[in-house]
């Protein structure tokens, strides 16, 4: 199993980014209830694992992350998924 | 944690970012009450907006101008607010941005070209649109409004004659407006 996924807040983000083309910190914060600096630095390892893109602009003269899932976090969360269904049975 | 556990964790995420109907139900509805209104108005009184020869084609085009830019300000800032954007509802805003390039080419092509009035064409690309709308988000109501819209047109090229801007209000107001109501007030459940 990826160890990566295994932490709640990581499977959360990458659970909610999975239907979405992208989707804002604002509203990750809000589906993984977690603080501004713990999802910076869960998002920072799915950055860094290229799980996920970030990129970083201003609404309405207020900065902005929008973050979006790569073809390697899919591939990732679908074997993922594989094998915790597999455990299952 | 369980598996079980994890399992809901991504059920529960996936639920927090599915797409929202609301939108695209306003979005409807404010169009199926500007296009019948305007209809109406002009059916009603044609000399307050035929009084030159170009007044009738500014009233069809400066007013649907400003309520792409009033729709396209509201769903942007909806989007802003939702926080994210599904892909479902990607596809739907590039359909309705093509339907929006094709009613500029339809009006571009009869001011160039000097033809008749491109009620039919827009409509039927309308028809197209709605199908294709309510088929991505499976709500039947768009699908059906759709398919009037287009039983509409069809019988105007069988039998045409029909007072194009009752047409137009009729049309508009099976397609647009009715599914619209029922898209707004449509509960969306988990």
């Amino acid at each position: 199993m990826d160890k990566l996924l295994l932490n709640p807040i990581r499977l959360k983000i990458i659970s909610s980014l999975l239907g979405v083309s992208s989707c804002d910190f604002n509203h990750l914060q809000k589906v993984t209830e977690s603080s501004k600096g713990n999802l910076s630095i869960q998002l920072k390892k799915l950055e860094e694992s290229n799980y996920i893109s970030i990129s970083k602009s201003f609404k309405n003269n207020y900065p902005n992350t929008s973050c979006s899932i790569t073809k390697l976090g899919s591939k990732r969360f679908e074997e993922f998924f594989k094998s915790l269904m597999s455990l299952k049975k | 944690m369980t598996k079980e556990e994890q399992i809901k964790i991504i059920n529960d995420a996936i639920i927090q970012t599915k797409n929202s109907l609301k939108p695209i139900g306003y979005n409807l509805l404010f169009w199926g009450i500007l296009i019948i209104s305007m209809s109406l108005f002009h059916y009603f009184f044609p000399e307050l907006v035929q009084f030159s020869n170009y007044s009738s084609l500014v009233y069809w085009i400066a007013i649907p101008v400003i309520g792409m830019i009033y729709t396209t300000n509201y769903n942007i800032k909806t989007g802003h607010k939702i926080g994210y954007e599904t892909q479902l509802g990607r596809v739907v805003k590039i359909i309705w941005a093509v339907f929006g390039l094709s009613w500029f080419l339809h009006v571009a092509i009869t001011l160039i070209k000097g033809i008749n009035n491109p009620t039919l064409e827009i409509l039927f690309s309308l028809a197209i649109t709605l199908i294709m709308t309510g088929l991505i988000i499976k709500f039947k109501n768009i699908t059906i409004g759709g398919l009037l819209l287009l039983a509409f047109v069809v019988y105007n090229h069988v039998s045409p004659g029909l007072n194009f801007l009752l047409m137009n209000a009729c049309g508009i107001a099976f397609g647009m407006l009715i599914p619209g109501i029922s898209l707004y007030r449509f509960k969306e459940t988990k």
